[in-house]
């Protein structure tokens, strides 16, 4: 009996492993479109809005869901209460929240690279940069979703294959 | 006088009896059925672990019989030994019995395989150490037939 | 007997689920890994049976040759 109930344990916990890095998969492609919304509304209220860096953070963090909000906001928080550099600012709160999402190394330069080009050009300049760093996350977003399609059903019934061999040789 | 063999034919059975011979024989087509199915799934997608399943259970089966065959192979000691037939005659016989066995369950298993020309020269090994073993007794058999014929 | 059964069902079950690991890992692409997990799986079931054999083997000397 008691064979039985570490079985099915062993089982679930596999399977729940093998579901957990295929969610990371999934989830992938979808926190890189929030980012590039996030990007054009960005560009949209700096251009059209013309409202200061904090601001039109804060009002991102408001229309996002985690864990982009949590980003925006803890950036306009830091402009608007320390006394960092906007790349600082930037580069501190991408790093604080870089290990919940699911994004990787690649699209954490690019958003350093944006990183370091806010606030200091004008305007005509600011939107080119937006556009570029536009244009290299859907690069990156396309690699995510082939990468999503080929691992995301792989990954889960390996996580399931491998909890029963494991059962199976412990048996 | 059959009234006294009778009883010890009586004897016989009742230590021997553990749940009936019927019994068990239930138990080793039970065994090879399952395992005969369980081959069927796995031979369409891993041939190879299907002959491995095989073969064990083969070897499972007959690790079964074997006790059964000791018990005839005694028997048939104490005759001989009652007819005072000389001990090395019915250890040979044994030995090419066991020899015998070995081979043909070697040449099946490698036959199942695929490989027949391992099979024949399994075969040829079985029938070569067989005669070699054999070879004494043929020659006393062949001294003791010169010694009949005066010459 | 029923260890042995076990051990049966054992090896059928290791069998089917490394021919199933070995068609999904196949369909992803990674063929060598499906090859080694398919070679270590029958290394694994040939040492039971190896050392049922020698089981047996010995249980043959013993009853046919007495050595």
């Amino acid at each position: 009996m008691i064979k039985l109930i570490g079985a099915v344990f062993i089982i679930v916990a596999t399977t729940w492993i093998g579901f957990e890095i295929s969610r990371r998969f999934s989830e992938r492609p979808r926190q890189l479109r929030a980012l590039r919304t996030a990007l054009q509304s960005l560009e949209a209220e700096i251009m059209y809005g013309h409202t200061p860096l904090h601001e039109a953070a804060r009002r991102l963090a408001e229309q996002l869901s985690k864990p982009l909000s949590t980003f925006f906001e803890s950036f306009s928080k830091k402009l608007t209460d320390t006394e960092t550099t906007v790349k600082e600012a930037w580069e501190t709160s991408l790093r604080e929240i870089w290990n919940s999402t699911a994004l990787k190394q690649g699209e954490f330069e690019v958003m350093k690279q944006f990183g370091e080009t806010l606030g200091r050009h004008d305007r005509i300049s600011q939107q080119k940069h937006i556009m570029l760093t536009l244009t290299h996350l859907e690069r990156e977003e396309a690699d995510a979703i082939q990468a999503q399609v080929t691992y995301e059903k792989m990954v889960k019934s390996l996580g399931f294959l491998s909890g029963l061999l494991l059962i199976i040789l412990l048996f | 006088m059959w009234m006294t063999s009778s009883k010890k034919l009586n004897q016989y059975f009742y230590i021997n009896r553990r749940g009936g011979p019927k019994i068990e024989i239930i138990k080793i087509v039970g065994i090879a059925l399952v395992a005969t199915f369980l081959a069927l799934i796995v031979k369409e997608q891993k041939p190879n672990f299907a002959f491995l399943l095989i073969v064990f259970v083969g070897c499972v089966i007959f690790l079964f019989l074997v006790d059964k065959i000791y018990e005839i192979i005694h028997m048939l000691e104490k005759l001989a030994v009652n007819a005072k037939v000389n001990m090395v005659y019915i250890e040979t016989i044994l030995k090419i019995i066991g020899i015998a066995y070995i081979a043909e369950f070697a040449t099946q298993i490698t036959k199942d395989a695929g490989q027949g020309a391992l099979s024949s020269k399994i075969e040829l090994a079985g029938k070569i150490i067989i005669l070699a073993m054999a070879i004494p007794i043929l020659t006393v058999l062949i001294e003791t037939i010169i010694k009949l014929i005066p010459s | 007997m029923g260890l042995e059964v076990d051990i049966i069902f054992k090896i059928a079950g290791v069998g089917i689920v490394v021919a199933f690991l070995h068609t999904v890992l196949d369909q992803v692409g990674k063929k060598e890994y499906a090859q080694w997990v398919t070679l270590f799986g029958f290394i694994y079931i040939l040492f039971q049976v190896a050392s049922i054999v020698d089981d047996l083997f010995q249980k043959i000397k013993s009853v046919f040759l007495y050595q």
